[in-house]
């Protein structure tokens, strides 16, 4: 199994969202980095997080969606978290969690989703995860939803030359992420 | 008084044919044979090549000329990899490159009738094994797996042919075909089903 074949890519959306009901988006200047460890999310702008920001961009603009800056009051607010697990036999299943945001907090989601029926051998998991958050529509907590998220799993997801490819994989298995 | 009777003259009956199949080779005999197994239905949705690892061992004893009972293990084990495609879920979309494995071993009791006498030729015959397996199964998403280990109901109809090397020789090639029908239920396989082909020997022991 070559480390292309060892990942997966999921996606989930908030089925009630209208994505052709926003225009714009700003998009984090940082990456999270959270291990649960240490449970303190560290900022970060490695190569690989230069590349996570630019590629996810693109992927954005190429769907319809303008970025302007986070002052300019965006539609959407794209989160980027790269996650380091430590601990083993995780059980997973892929899922929509539903995370939400306080507003002006740029930080990372709380709460990831893990089903206890799927058994997964692996120790110190590396992940990255993309969260995209309405800020239009705060829920009745005035917290931000969020409406899309991409997690990736697997061998070389940290790896600077595979964003690009996972981007496009991530984007190309979510037709619907558009506003065109 | 009668039913002793009977009892006694069945005893009498297969003592009398052990005797005389003792004449042509040994009761006790074990086989090994190397096995193809086709999967069938649901288990072919989930893996659905032709599996050519694959092998059974048993261990019989025939009560008279025809009529044999005995024990058997094998394994065979089913592989599929599929390229990458993206499975919807009700909980979301997951791109990935999926290795769907089942592997399953045997254990059962079986009971064949021979249709002709231990002397000719060629010897087909019917049996069938009734047992348990143990069904391990695989399912990787890439690198992650979904995994499952259980004992099931198998049930193993099977025919076959049995040539000895030789009128009364206690080696005999043997070549059969056995469907196995387990109720076994995960993920996407609603009940085990497969096409067995063996090909292998019997040896008859002194």
């Amino acid at each position: 199994m070559t480390p292309e074949e060892s990942r997966i890519y999921i996606t989930n959306h908030d089925s009630q969202a209208n994505f052709k009901s926003y225009n714009t988006f700003s998009i984090v200047d940082s990456v999270a980095v959270l291990s649960n460890r240490n449970d303190t999310a560290k900022k970060a702008l490695t190569d690989y997080d230069k590349q996570l920001i630019s590629s996810v961009s693109q992927a954005m603009q190429s769907r319809g969606y303008t970025l302007v800056d986070k002052a300019a009051k965006p539609d959407l607010a794209v989160a980027l978290t790269r996650i380091d697990n430590s601990f083993t036999n995780v059980a997973w299943n892929p899922g929509w969690w539903g995370g939400v945001w306080s507003p002006g907090y740029w930080g990372y989601p709380g709460g990831w989703y893990w089903p206890s029926y799927y058994v997964v051998y692996q120790v110190n998991e590396k992940q990255t995860a993309i969260d995209v958050f309405d800020l239009k529509n705060p829920n009745a907590d005035n917290k931000y939803v969020s409406v899309w998220n991409a997690l990736w799993r697997g061998s070389g997801v940290w790896n600077t030359d595979n964003v690009a490819s996972m981007v496009q994989a991530s984007f190309d298995q979510s037709p619907y992420l558009t506003n065109k | 008084m009668k039913k002793i009777f009977n009892w006694m003259m069945i005893f009498a009956g297969v003592f009398a044919a052990q005797a005389v199949s003792a004449q042509v080779r040994p009761p006790l005999s074990i086989d090994v044979n190397y096995s193809v197994a086709s999967p069938l239905g649901s288990l072919q949705d989930y893996s659905g090549k032709t599996s050519f690892r694959g092998w059974t061992a048993g261990l019989q004893y025939m009560l008279n000329d025809q009529f044999s009972v005995g024990l058997r293990t094998g394994f065979q084990d089913f592989n599929e990899k599929l390229p990458r495609a993206v499975y919807p879920d009700k909980l979301g979309d997951v791109s990935a490159v999926q290795t769907r494995t089942l592997q399953v071993i045997p254990i059962q009791a079986t009971a064949g009738w021979a249709f002709t006498k231990p002397d000719k030729p060629v010897i087909p015959y019917a049996a069938v094994g009734v047992g348990v397996a143990n069904m391990d199964y695989k399912k990787y998403w890439g690198e992650f797996v979904e995994s499952d280990n259980s004992w099931q109901f198998m049930v193993s109809p099977e025919l076959g042919i049995n040539i000895p090397f030789g009128q009364a020789s206690p080696v005999l090639f043997n070549a059969n075909v056995r469907y196995n029908y387990s109720p076994y239920k995960m993920g996407d396989i609603t009940n085990f089903n497969s096409l067995q082909y063996s090909v292998g020997f019997k040896f008859h022991l002194n």
